[in-house]
């Protein structure tokens, strides 16, 4: 019987992990292996040349490579802290509607269906400093009579991106908080009203820790996927003016293909997988933990 | 017949060099049974040329296989990527004149495959452009790019303008000819938030391009005779100078260090820039009163000068190359050619795009003449091809590029001073050079 | 009656504080997307206005009727990129929902060894960012020969997708009792049948709410399209999107009636889907 239930398991991740190690542990051990030579695109030779750390010590003592680092950081930070609270208020607005479920809940994912290289276009017109949609509006309700530099200042830049960014993934968190709120039983909500708890307390002991591990979800799948703000911010300023914008991923995809030295992007791009690992497993404990705050079992 | 029969050689071919080409009259030739796999650049502006291959596959009896059709950047990573996997297999692809250095030995030298006549009826500069080496890598097609200045017509005609002009500056109003008086004007134009005397792209190697050519038309080098920047000159200097008092005079929108051509283009044709100098691909968008609001208010004039007397030219050219790998050199080649001649060109050219051959541009003029403004555009344009310079030839260009452009940026936006951003971006791109080992 | 009172105007004005948060929330969503499909209605004179256009002055159709117009004529291969799409998309959702299944019932419903090792390593293949991964699947694709193939693109989306169908489904399996399917399996069906008529009805939403995602993705993926894919084989509308664009031009407005075309199915398959969310889900059932 121990035997038997042992092999189920396996049996039902092998798909799994046949498709991954085919997409991506392969090409990452490939990858892995050009991060130690000077591997050029245009000179396939150079693929066999090995330099040892030499990429690694590089990108390590260029204070720019530095700078974007903690610039990924600072916007990760910013942007999924954000996107989480906006996208539990969103989801409780929309659970608490009484009509119109449907096409609420369509509307709440609507910048979903927009693909990101859509989303850096259309932002990047947006926040055009002459002639974009929102200098346009602050100058009609005469609340500026600047051209205001939206994609230039690294300040206002970064807001300017941060803001492409929630808007386009807040909707992630949305519609699973809202799941995690359907699902949710309801006698807890009541026994709670019943026992005379207010709805903040409600709310806060109740409703709250019940939907924290699909908010902890979202925010690990955001995490994981957050460089897909690459193509946003590639067409909004690609890092730009002056590297005032410059991400991590701006570097690389710059490094890996226009200047096509792809041993030295590959270095760079351990690092941001790194940065990826440190995010993913701090939510995942953050997940544990809130999983056994409701009494899931592990 | 020397020259044919070294290409054929390679080619080990015979069958098809006994009904070769070696009369332009032979062009394009009979290839039946064959097929040439082709990469070639995607958009819808550069599509209408394609469906003349259908042409010459009846022409020639055989068939193209369109492998690929992307937009220019991620046709080079394309290209790249299949340098760097060993799998050029394919035939034919298109190419571009700043990209085509980056692209070591892959392109056969197509003065060994096609008659000389045929390569004489281009526009010298323009093979001059496409040859690296010696070799011709390329037959460019009509799409070619330079510069020339657009204007507001009505700013020039202005009374209270003129007036306040003279005044100002002790000379007439009228369409600038050099870069000072350019920069001088946009500077009276100017009424920022809602009207910029002119603008620039900001980045990457747009802004590299603007200021190379600026560098060059005052008199600087941006690599010297043995290869090594020398862009940190003292005209290096002046030319940068040129951008920054500009931004700094907030002559132009704060946004230009972001924006790239598509943001220029919309810019000029929002009527809120007096003088832009820009490309070809737009003369027909600035004067669509659907697409402009300046319809009707567009003046073209030459490049101006810089401060050597020397005209601004920075160049480049569309065009389609054959692989070293081809096994159907000549079926390639005629393909090739047959996208880029006569008939080719005209129904290119006839949307707008300047030509290659000097043939088509007598023809694009004859048939512009009942249009005045098209006859202004090409005019101004042909001035402006005259002045027409490539990139410098070395494959490190676009990383070099990548390099100094933030640099550039830094300088304008008043981070660094011109000089020390300028030496900060010849030495990145020394060692740039160092590590491929050019230096 | 004074605090009945008091406490109706309460209830009364956090109804109408509720139906303006959700207001304002609903605009900030839409606003930026109905820009896009009115830019595409709209000339690009006025939609590049200063000073602006606020109230649309001419309305046409004319990008949308470009795009299928055929080579030559503004028009791009849109009906092959939507095929290409549609059969990536769907299929490659598919696969990673069944995969993501059998993973998901592993890992809530089963104890083995290093699982939370094992759980960590699946989600970990995710933080790869598509930038760094392409050029490498690009060699192991070449030499397969599947670059440019549906085969190729729906593989690698699978991969993408399975991480978080995993999860996510795993995440819903867990909210479902247990003993919901021992009291099935009491009642005398197997574990297959318990499964399929107990637990899967109930852990609708999150197979739904993945799918959504996995769908999503794959729909409007870029980064890997514009390397794996190159003609109109496999090519992907969001890849298409650039044949809007040219070295120096960009066709803005045909650039957005592409993206309404893009934008108008995921829609509608979400707003068909998304019932899911809640089907199965009544009261009755979760209490069990």
């Amino acid at each position: 019987m121990k035997a038997r239930r042992l092999s189920a398991p396996t049996l039902l991740l092998l798909p799994a992990v046949i498709v991954l190690a085919a997409v991506v542990v392969v090409p990452l051990i490939l990858s892995f292996y050009s991060s130690f030579t000077p591997f050029r695109l245009t000179r396939p030779e150079t693929f066999f040349t090995f330099i040892g750390l030499r990429n690694y010590q590089r990108i390590l003592s260029d204070w720019n490579f530095w700078v974007a680092f903690g610039r990924t950081v600072l916007l990760l930070t910013v942007a999924l802290n954000l996107e989480m609270l906006l996208g539990l208020g969103l989801a409780l607005l929309v659970e608490k509607a009484t009509r119109g479920q449907r096409v609420l809940r369509t509307i709440m994912m609507f910048p979903m269906m927009f693909s990101p290289i859509l989303v850096g276009f259309q932002f990047k017109f947006m926040f055009n400093d002459n002639i974009g949609l929102v200098n346009n509006a602050l100058q009609s309700l005469g609340l500026t009579e600047r051209a205001i530099p939206w994609l230039i200042d690294g300040k206002l830049a970064f807001a300017a991106i941060s803001i492409a960014e929630i808007w386009s993934s807040t909707s992630i968190f949305a519609i699973l908080i809202l799941a995690g709120l359907l699902a949710m039983p309801k006698e807890p909500v009541e026994a709670a009203r019943v026992d005379g708890c207010t709805p903040w307390q409600t709310f806060r002991y109740v409703t709250l820790p019940f939907v924290m591990p699909f908010a902890y979800i979202a925010m690990t799948i955001r995490s994981l996927d957050v460089a897909r703000a690459y193509d946003i911010v590639k067409i909004m300023t690609d890092g730009g003016p002056a590297g005032r914008t410059e991400l991590l991923w701006t570097l690389i995809a710059r490094t890996a293909y226009s200047d096509a030295r792809m041993g030295q992007a590959n270095a760079m791009a351990y690092f941001s997988i790194l940065l990826s690992i440190v995010f993913t497993v701090y939510f995942f404990r953050k997940l544990a933990a809130a999983r056994t705050q409701i009494g899931a079992e592990w | 017949m020397n020259r044919l029969l070294s290409g054929v050689a390679a080619g080990a071919l015979l069958l098809v060099s006994g009904v070769g080409m070696a009369q332009a009259a032979d062009l394009p030739g009979k290839f039946p049974g064959v097929t040439i796999d082709a990469k070639l650049i995607g958009g819808q502006q550069y599509e209408k040329l394609y469906e003349r291959i259908g042409e010459w596959e009846k022409a020639t009896g055989a068939k193209v296989n369109v492998l690929s059709k992307k937009n220019h950047f991620d046709l080079d990573k394309e290209i790249k990527s299949d340098i760097a996997s060993n799998s050029i297999t394919w035939c034919v692809g298109s190419n571009h004149t700043s990209f085509a250095p980056q692209y070591p030995g892959i392109y056969v030298d197509l003065n060994t495959l096609l008659p000389k006549e045929e390569i004489d009826a281009f526009v010298p500069a323009n093979i001059a452009a496409a040859t690296l080496d010696g070799k011709l890598v390329m037959l460019p097609r009509a799409q070619f790019d330079v510069s020339a200045l657009y204007y507001q017509k009505s700013l020039y005609q202005d009374e209270a303008k003129k007036k306040a002009y003279k005044e100002k500056y002790g000379e007439e109003l009228a369409p600038p000819d050099t870069f000072d008086e350019m920069a001088q004007q946009a500077e009276f134009f100017a009424n920022p938030p809602d009207f910029y005397g002119t603008q620039f792209a900001g980045k990457e190697e747009a802004i590299n391009g603007r200021f190379y050519e600026m560098l060059v038309a005052d008199g600087g080098e941006y690599l010297d005779k043995d290869g090594k920047p020398a862009f940190n000159s003292e005209a290096g200097v002046q030319a940068l100078d040129w951008f920054v008092n500009l931004y700094k005079a907030k002559a132009v929108p704060a946004g230009t260090t972001n924006y790239l051509w598509d943001d220029l283009g919309q810019g000029f044709a929002s009527g809120t820039v007096a003088l832009n100098l820009d490309w070809p691909g737009w003369a027909g968008f600035f004067n669509d009163p659907k697409s402009s609001k300046v319809a009707g208010n567009v003046g073209v004039k030459v490049q101006p000068k810089g401060s050597s007397g020397k005209r601004s030219g920075w160049s480049g050219a569309h065009g389609f190359s054959v692989t070293e790998n081809c096994a159907n050199k000549e079926a390639a080649a005629s393909l090739v050619w047959w996208l880029t001649n006569e008939d080719s060109q005209k129904l290119e050219a006839a949307a707008g795009p300047l030509p290659t051959r000097t043939a088509v541009w007598e023809w694009d003029i004859e048939q512009a003449k009942s249009d005045p403004y098209k006859t202004e555009v090409l005019q101004a344009f042909q001035e402006a091809a005259k002045n027409a310079f490539p990139v410098p030839q070395t494959a490190e260009w676009i990383e070099i590029s990548n390099a100094v452009y933030p640099e550039l940026q830094a300088a304008i936006l008043g981070d660094k001073t011109s000089k020390q951003a300028l030496d900060d971006a010849a030495a990145k791109a020394t060692q740039i050079l160092e590590d491929a080992g050019k230096l | 009656m004074d605090a009945n009172a008091s406490a109706r105007l309460k209830r009364r004005i956090a109804t109408v504080a509720h139906r303006v948060g959700l207001f304002l929330a609903m605009l900030v969503i839409c606003l930026p997307g109905l820009w896009i499909v009115l830019s595409s209605l709209r000339p690009t004179v006025e939609i590049m206005a200063k000073p602006p256009v606020w109230i649309p002055q001419q309305v046409s159709f004319d990008a949308y009727v470009a795009m299928f117009s055929g080579v030559g004529k503004g028009g791009i291969p849109v009906l092959d990129y939507f095929r290409n799409s549609l059969i990536i998309s769907i299929t490659s959702t598919v696969i990673a929902i069944a995969i993501g299944m059998a993973g998901g019932y592993a890992f809530a419903r089963h104890r083995f060894r290093g699982k939370s090792a094992m759980f960590l390593g699946l989600m970990l293949t995710r933080t790869v960012p598509g930038i760094a991964l392409s050029l490498p699947l690009f060699f192991v694709y070449a030499k397969l020969d599947i670059i440019d193939t549906h085969f190729g693109l729906i593989l690698a989306y699978v991969a993408l997708n399975v991480p978080f169908t995993i999860w996510l489904i795993d995440g819903f399996f867990r909210q479902v009792p247990k003993d919901l399917a021992e009291a099935a399996q009491i009642d005398g069906c197997t574990r297959w049948q318990a499964f399929w008529q107990v637990e899967f009805p109930l852990a609708g939403p999150g197979i739904a709410s993945s799918g959504i995602f996995a769908f999503l993705t794959s729909w409007n993926e870029f980064a890997l399209a514009s390397q794996l894919t190159r003609s109109i084989n496999s090519k992907t509308l969001p890849v298409g999107l650039l044949d809007y664009t040219a070295e120096f031009t960009i066709d803005w407005r045909g650039m957005c009636a592409l993206a309404v075309v893009m934008i108008v199915p995921a829609l509608l398959l979400t707003f068909i889907v998304q019932k899911h969310l809640v089907g199965g889900l009544t009261s009755g059932a979760v209490k069990g």
